[in-house]
């Protein structure tokens, strides 16, 4: 057995766990030369000395005996090869170099995902490919994530951490599961309901959390955005907002309030089923709440074509209760001092920068979807090798049946992750990748204004961390000096803090974390917003230049403009599993217990429409695939009739093989993953 | 007698608790069994949670007829000895709140046993619902929860009364 933790002696040894991306306070206990159990760790704001089961199967993770533990090639009969290290890399390198020569260096890429690490992960593959002479990163944040912050960037100029929930007096959850997805956020959410505050939850799907609601408002998939225009016609109705605050800090009030009209609670509740007299409930408790709002959106919102138009609408919304830079609502987060790794800006033209320019210039980022034709060959310029780490498009990427041809067609395709992935599946080179525990990183959280150093526990020999992956691979292409000097990830981690005043052995001594700033409010007083007016853009002349909306207007969804007799359900996937995360841990033995199966979410009406009981096998088919899965039958109030559910991350079920890659968001480049128009089978070839 | 305690109103249904202790007691089994129970009732829009309170009459112990059920001389825990137990559930039959269940293969009593001490269902409570404590510590948050309210409701409406 080589996978021993570091330190001989036993005791116990502190880090921030990455099981997910909260980053809680953990303890590992060392036992014998061994990690034997993690325990949650106090100090820390974000998790108060609580951890939940994900942390624990960290060792399971650790342990597994499927790690990828040696470099691993592909043999032209599809099996794989153990091979040296040194040689992986001189192999990678040198079909790296013969297809530069040969296609130019726009016809490389890489790839992020979220299996390894966090901030660090990303700022190296970026700065990879820049050094390279390419445009071409891409990342699962082009399909999670982005839309959020494009949203709100364009608004405000900041993206919006987590607000305190504890000190809101309304607390709006839009398309968010948090006990599931965020679980710290359910001790704000029952301190703020103890101080008295009100919920309201807007979501297809009813989560517990709706339970402590005030309202639960079941919106049909992808209508959002006419909910918050309705909302924003009320406010401005009745003056319910800050005339002085409207005048001096935004920009293109007018045209809002203009546009607003036609949002009448009639028509709200023509586009998105929730009753006219509900919304009018809702606009109240805002109104008398205001500006104590806490508004919060997940991802449930950004995955339709109208998604960023719907989020900038949600955020004017909370903008006119006057939350804007409350520690309760749209909180400005004060920046962290530290140097980037990734160059300001990457090259230009990259590939979707034409489709997608926002995600180009704001995200900094490649369209993945676009790239597949490039992959393919259908587009210019020809992408012939990606090198991938943490990522698995191989399930998370919509339109799998195209994602895997693509990929499948590339010339070089290195990944480097913990398990052989289906995505891994389809490389030429599989690296093994150290896990959070194998690494010391620097964490920082805006939402507490946080610093954190996490602590390298364990060593697996051969086994080397992301940085000495892109460090090894830049010195054998010639630009490993100029581009990654460090010789160590510590190193690393001292070239990004130096800003900061604050030192590593200071981060050694607080492994709960040190607070770099404490949080300031209503900065936008006194110093003008991140954004190219310096005020809120109710109306972006930024968007207008591009040809986009200027104003986040609603346009109803695919399924409402072009309805279809033979897809006659709507599709919603990704609500969260506690266990899971995106595609990780199904490897995890104990967690497969609990979920054992997919399960697709059906509402007991549609059921005994088609004759399907509980747990029949049912076909899913959308214009571009089929999934054959098991059929839930959920309570009648968890699911609108015709809405059908799915969580998304499933490596043997995969749902992405029936979402659209090409019905995009005009802003972001987004999927639709969230109102996908299916038929469901119950008889099939 | 101290007992893992729910403060039902902290509680958003996620089922944490119900998993770690499957995981840390009975992780072997094919189906997932725990020893706190959690049950969302989505007609009423209600959450429901608990375990075993540890009586201090214990109706289980009574009900044992080989004395494989006894008080933990430290956490005051009542416990189960596997290797007495006989799997005839009398104590699943006295037990009046349904906290006491049978495990499959080998048929044997399993209840709470606050993990020696320091429970794992309390450590992944992220919503702060899950305490150690007796009784009257419960009572005390429920009065100071209610201090807020008191005299706003003083009229029933009319679906209470």
């Amino acid at each position: 057995m080589t996978r021993a933790a570091i330190p001989i002696q036993n005791g116990l040894i502190r880090t921030l766990c990455r099981m997910c991306d909260t980053r809680c306070s953990i303890a590992v206990r060392i036992k014998n030369g061994y990690m034997v159990d993690i325990l949650p760790a106090g100090g820390n704001p974000v998790n108060n000395g609580r951890m939940c089961p994900r942390a624990g199967a960290a060792l399971d993770m650790f342990y597994h005996p499927d790690r990828v533990l040696k470099p691993l090639k592909k043999q032209p009969d599809g099996s794989w090869l153990p091979i040296d290290r040194e040689q992986a890399l001189d192999e990678i390198a040198a079909r790296i170099e013969a297809i530069k020569r040969r296609f130019g260096a726009r016809a490389l890429g890489v790839w992020k995902g979220e299996a390894v690490g966090f901030w660090q992960q990303e700022e190296y593959a970026r700065r990879f490919i820049q050094a390279c002479g390419s445009p071409n990163y891409f990342s699962n944040d082009s399909a999670c994530f982005n839309g959020r912050y494009l949203g709100h960037y364009l608004v405000t100029g900041f993206w919006n951490p987590f607000p305190d929930f504890t000190h809101a007096k309304l607390i709006m959850l839009f398309g968010t599961n948090p006990p599931v997805c965020h679980p710290p956020f359910m001790a704000d959410f029952a301190d703020a309901k103890a101080r008295g505050a009100s919920l309201v939850v807007v979501d297809p799907r009813l989560n517990p959390i709706a339970c402590h609601a005030d309202i639960f408002a079941q919106p049909i998939p992808g209508t959002d955005g006419a909910l918050a225009w309705g909302l924003i016609r009320i406010i401005i109705q009745r003056c319910a907002y800050n005339i002085e605050f409207v005048e001096k800090y935004t920009v293109g009030f007018d045209r809002i309030a203009a546009y607003a009209q036609r949002f009448t609670p009639e028509y709200v509740e023509s586009q998105t089923g929730i009753y006219a007299d509900v919304l009018v409930a809702m606009a109240e408790l805002i109104i008398n709440n205001r500006p104590d709002v806490g508004l919060y959106m997940g991802a449930g919102l950004e995955h339709n074509e109208n998604g960023v138009n719907n989020i900038r609408a949600l955020v004017i919304l909370s903008c006119l209760c006057g939350a804007l830079d409350l520690a309760c609502g749209l909180a400005w987060p004060e920046p962290m001092p530290r140097r980037r790794l990734s160059p300001t800006r990457m090259l230009s033209g990259g590939i979707g920068s034409k489709r997608f320019p926002v995600l180009h210039e704001i995200s900094r980022e490649c369209h993945s979807m676009t790239a597949m034709d490039n992959m393919l060959g259908r587009d210019d310029p020809p992408l012939k090798a990606i090198i991938m780490t943490g990522a698995n498009p191989a399930v998370t990427h919509p339109n799998l049946e195209k994602t895997k041809k693509a990929l499948a067609a590339l010339d070089l395709l290195v990944v480097n992750d913990l398990f052989v992935t289906p995505t891994a599946q389809l490389a030429h080179y599989v690296l093994p990748a150290a896990s959070f525990l194998e690494r010391s990183e620097i964490h920082v959280n805006t939402r507490f204004q946080r610093v954190y150093l996490t602590t390298q526990i364990a060593k697996i020999p051969g086994v080397e961390t992301d940085y000495c992956m892109w460090r090894d691979l830049a010195c054998r292409l010639g630009f490993g000096d100029a581009w990654f000097p460090w010789t160590e990830e510590r190193a690393v981690n001292r070239y990004i803090l130096a800003p900061s005043g604050i030192t590593i052995n200071q981060l050694q001594r607080h492994p709960e974390g040190i607070c770099y700033q404490p949080q300031r409010f209503q900065k936008f007083l006194t110093q003008p917003l991140p954004t190219p007016s310096g005020k809120v853009e109710l109306a972006s002349a930024y968007l207008k230049q591009l040809g986009l909306d200027e104003i986040p207007q609603y346009r109803p969804p695919y399924h409402l403009r072009r309805s279809r007799a033979d897809y006659p359900f709507l599709l919603t996937t990704g609500a969260r599993k506690t266990l899971f995360y995106h595609s990780r841990h199904q490897n995890i033995a104990r967690f497969r217990k609990v979920h054992p199966r997919a399960e697709v979410e059906i509402h007991p009406d549609d059921a005994a429409r088609l004759g399907i009981v509980q747990g029949q096998s049912v076909r899913i088919v959308s214009e571009v695939g089929a999934l054959v899965v098991d059929a839930k039958i959920v309570h009648r109030a968890e699911l609108r009739p015709g809405v059908i559910e799915m969580y998304h991350g499933w490596q043997d079920w995969p749902i992405n093989q029936v979402t659209l890659d090409y019905i995009n968001d005009p802003i972001s480049g987004f999927p639709l993953l969230k109102a996908v128009p299916v038929r469901i089978e119950t008889a099939w070839e | 007698m101290k007992a893992v305690l729910v403060d039902i109103a902290r509680c958003m249904g996620c089922y944490n608790c119900e998993r770690v202790c499957f995981f840390q007691h009975e992780s072997r089994l094919a189906e997932p069994l725990s020893r706190i129970f959690v049950h969302v009732d989505m007609d009423r829009r209600r959450i429901f949670a608990a375990t075993c309170l540890q009586c201090e009459t214990a109706w289980c112990m009574r009900a044992c007829p080989v004395q494989a059920l006894t008080r933990d001389p430290v956490t005051q825990a009542v416990v189960v000895d596997s290797a007495r137990c006989v799997g005839c559930g009398m104590c699943v039959l006295a037990c009046p709140f349904g906290y006491m269940q049978l495990a499959p293969q080998p048929r044997r009593a399993v209840k709470c046993d606050l993990c020696g001490g320091s429970p794992k269902c309390v450590d992944a409570c992220m919503a702060g619902a899950l305490f150690v404590g007796d009784l009257n510590q419960l009572a005390e948050i429920k009065r100071r929860r209610a201090i807020p309210h008191i005299g706003v409701r003083a009229v029933l409406r009319p679906e209470d009364s």
